[in-house]
């Protein structure tokens, strides 16, 4: 039997339906719970975020500075791992050498649960933005780096060995049949390390930093204070989905655009 | 006793309604005698009439006609042949006839000779390419269809080595089927396929896949076995020379939309050889008129 | 190497690396004495307790591990380990499988799926301590938060990739449903359930750790964070990597045996 067709009102419907019924499950929970106090319902949840937007922080700065911050500290995390673990990875690649000896440490960063890393380089480093910061990208450096290898491995040496027999200039031959193979690969690899990195973001200002979302959750965590905690929580995961979406989905279209290309 | 048997609830038009044959004849009108043959106890009679199926596609809203006002009928035992191009819609109707593609306009009716348990005829099903389950065994394989078809444990042993002995592989029960060559898995697709004694044989381009060698071994031995076996058997392929050597019938088909343009009976005797002149020169002939309809079409 | 013949999802790969260098163990083996060199020669520059060397890693973790009291402790862990990644494998599956076969399950709930994925774990941990204070649920409770969503989308992704083909083919012969998953489906989906296995294992430890470590009672985590407290680098490092050696021996021994057993019939074909 084919498949039934899906139209799309019908997936809208399913997609607004979902998310509807979460907002319910939600609110249907808070209400059973009312007297313990345990589960603010969403309307209390978005009132205390828009509250928590108007009100500074425990040091008297803006809630708007606390975002900015743990933003800022993504990015510089982020760009650095990329880099770094680019190179690795293409290092590993192309020379033997670099391959054995990176093989035999890079799973085993892998297997470190993060809470060790990061636990590891703040008592290192001591409470500072640099420890912080080492930290996260100490974390997804590695899982970068495995990705662009594994990319560098799952390269189609035919198509090499045919820009070689046209007489290819190397450069040539990098850019036009080595990278655009390699751009699936680091493109996953940079979807994993965004969410990864703001992940190990909020571990990070937990544990070791001032300022930030991941800063302020934990402060009212110590408060024992549930809404709040839960306020900022949903600040960061919506902050992180919206970004998520904004920057990943129009680079997927452009970037897999010869593959989508009707190929019946 | 005829059963009309249209799948439920797509038909939105019927044609003429036809009349149930008598109990005790079991043949249609207008076809020569055919009796069950000896060892067998069932085979049915398909009747194809007006039927038309569409697709849409659910983005662009668009409707194609796969199927436009097919009408076959297949006597019991009968060894029908459809021959077209590829991609027009021949597997679709074996698909139709077999019950798990759903139809928009038109009748199919299947008439059993014996009540089967209730769910419609045995339907038996080669596919292009043998679809055998590699974690199992070829007995295992054989196993799954029989449970399928709800055939009692104690009879499994016996039909899985009849059938097997009959395709010309005894002995390769505890086999795996990537253990097999292409020719032999098709074979055991073949045993798989009469283990469950079909009233019907359905068999979608069978030998296309392999090679010519042992294809034409593979004809040879379809032939042997359905001697033996005889369930009413609708082949669809592209060879018109395959064809030609294996029907008693050939239905051609051009396609977009795909419709029936011609019926020939296939009247030289059997054993039949391939190199006959008979067959060649009915071979020539057909070909001839089958690339003038569909030449045409381009 | 068994570690070729079993298809990996891509990002698996990353554990799999590890055990093939294991084959030509002489330049490895050379690059990791080489490592433990610097290793011994750096620590010297510190204080033990700040900068430990191998040898005293070493020395540590089995002072750790010959304090009977201290098997308590693991065992603790363990056991939330081995709770949460069993409820997590169990509703994962089932999400999973019912998304992969009907449409309108996986268009309603992939939304969820991924809201659920970018969820650090951090984040349920503080929450479930919130809601069910220091018991043996929260750490569970936030295993399985984290862990169910990686499964579902593992077997979710499996069960589409399994070939229509044979499920066409089963569907022909008038096999029921029970029938076609038994026989079709979830063979082909056993390696998308190994794998699923061997993720959900690997992550359910180290959300164990992060789980316990807000005084969840006593484990492995919550001696982690204590250490950390005291500045002691030493002590948390080997509780830290003993727990690692531990978890990688169980995934080694205990794991890949049960997957060679399972697949064991690949080994009997021809190619």
């Amino acid at each position: 039997m084919p498949p039934r067709q899906f139209l799309p009102r019908h997936v809208v419907a399913l997609r607004v339906s979902s998310i509807l019924v979460l907002l319910l499950l939600w609110w249907m929970a808070s209400e059973a719970m009312r007297d313990t106090q345990i589960l603010p319902g969403p309307v209390a949840i978005g009132r205390t975020i828009i509250a928590d937007l108007r009100t500074p922080g425990p040091y008297g700065e803006s809630p708007y500075f606390d975002i900015g911050i743990t933003l800022a500290r993504i990015f510089i995390a982020f760009t650095t791992s990329m880099l770094l673990g680019t190179a690795i990875g293409l290092a590993m690649g192309l020379n033997w050498l670099c391959e054995r000896s990176l093989l035999a440490i890079i799973p085993l960063t892998l297997t470190t649960p993060t809470i060790l890393m990061v636990f590891l380089v703040i008592m290192w480093f001591g409470y500072s933005e640099i420890g912080g910061l080492v930290a996260v990208i100490a974390v997804v450096t590695p899982y970068v780096a495995v990705n662009i290898f594994e990319g560098t491995k799952a390269m189609d040496k035919s198509l090499i060995d045919m820009a070689t027999a046209f007489k290819a200039k190397r450069y040539q031959s990098l850019r036009k049949v080595y990278l655009p193979q390699l751009t699936p690969y680091l493109f996953s690899a940079f979807r994993y390390a965004f969410g990864l990195t703001w992940k190990i973001v909020a571990l990070a200002e937990t544990f070791g930093l001032k300022y930030g979302i991941g800063y302020m959750f934990f402060f009212w965590f110590q408060q024992f204070n549930i809404a709040q905690t839960l306020a900022w929580i949903i600040m960061f995961v919506a902050l992180m989905l919206i970004l998520e979406h904004a920057v990943f989905a129009r680079l997927e279209d452009r970037v897999f655009a010869w593959r989508t290309a009707h190929a019946r | 006793m005829t059963r009309i048997w249209s799948r439920k609830g797509q038909v939105r038009r019927q044609s003429a309604y036809l009349p149930p044959t008598p109990q005790t004849n079991r043949r249609l009108p207008g076809f020569p005698r055919q009796g069950p043959k000896p060892g067998r106890t069932a085979s049915s009679a398909i009747t194809v009439d007006g039927l038309i199926k569409r697709y849409s596609e659910p983005a662009s809203q668009a409707e194609f006609i796969v199927l436009s006002d097919i009408s076959l009928t297949i006597g019991e035992g009968e060894f029908a042949s459809i021959v077209g191009p590829s991609g027009c819609g021949k597997s679709t109707l074996l698909n139709i006839i077999a019950g798990i593609e759903s139809y928009e306009g038109g009748v199919v009716a299947i008439h059993p000779n014996a009540v089967v348990g209730g769910a419609g005829p045995n339907i038996g099903y080669v596919f292009q390419t043998p679809r055998l389950l590699d974690w199992l065994t070829v007995e295992k394989n054989i196993h799954f269809v029989l449970e399928a078809q709800n055939v009692p444990r104690s009879r499994w042993p016996e039909l899985v080595a009849t059938n097997l002995a009959m395709v010309g592989l005894a002995g390769q029960e505890r086999n795996y089927p990537r253990n097999l060559s292409g020719g032999m898995q098709q074979r055991v697709a073949i045993a798989r396929a009469l283990a469950i004694e079909p009233d019907i044989l359905l068999m979608d381009e069978p030998f296309s896949h392999l090679d010519a060698i042992t294809a034409r071994k593979l004809r040879f031995d379809l032939v042997d076995v359905l001697q033996r076996a005889g369930p009413t058997i609708l082949f669809v392929t592209h060879d018109l020379a395959e064809a030609v050597f294996l029907s008693d019938k050939i239905y051609m088909m051009s396609t977009k939309p795909a419709r029936i343009f011609k019926r020939v009976r296939i009247d030289i005797p059997r054993p039949r050889q391939p190199e006959d002149e008979h067959i060649v020169e009915l071979e020539k002939t057909l070909m001839r008129e089958f690339f003038s309809v569909v030449e045409a079409k381009d | 190497m068994l570690a070729e013949k079993i298809p990996y999802p891509t990002f698996l790969a990353s554990l799999s690396p590890f055990f093939a260098s294991l084959r030509p163990i002489a330049p490895s083996a050379l690059t990791l004495a080489a490592g433990l060199v610097i290793w011994k020669l750096a620590s010297l520059f510190f204080l033990p307790v700040f900068f430990p060397g191998p040898d005293m890693l070493a020395r540590r973790i089995i002072e750790i591990y010959s304090q009977p009291s201290n098997y308590v402790v693991v065992a603790e862990t363990l056991s939330r380990i081995f709770e949460g990644f069993l409820i997590s494998m169990l509703i994962g599956t089932t999400l999973g499988l019912s998304m992969g076969l009907k449409r309108s399950i996986e268009i309603f709930f992939d939304s969820w799926i991924m809201v659920l994925l970018s969820f650090p774990a951090i984040c349920w941990a503080f929450l479930s301590v919130l809601w069910f204070g220091i018991s043996q649920t929260a750490p569970v409770f936030t295993i399985v938060l984290v862990v169910f969503p990686f499964v579902a989308m593992n077997i979710w992704a499996g069960t589409k990739a399994v070939e229509s083909d044979l499920i066409a083919m089963g569907k022909v012969y008038r096999a029921n449903r029970f029938l076609l998953l038994r026989s079709v489906l979830i063979p082909q989906l056993m390696p998308y359930i190994f794998s699923s296995l061997r993720t959900a294992l690997s992550l359910s430890w180290k959300i164990a750790l992060v789980g316990e470590a807000f005084g969840v009672g006593n484990g492995v985590g919550q001696q982690l964070i204590n250490w950390f407290q005291d500045g002691r680098v030493d002590m948390m490092l080997a509780w830290g990597v003993g727990f690692m050696i531990l978890m990688v021996l169980i995934d080694l021994f205990i794991l890949r045996r049960w997957e060679r057993c399972v697949f064991a019939w690949r080994s009997r074909i021809a190619t």
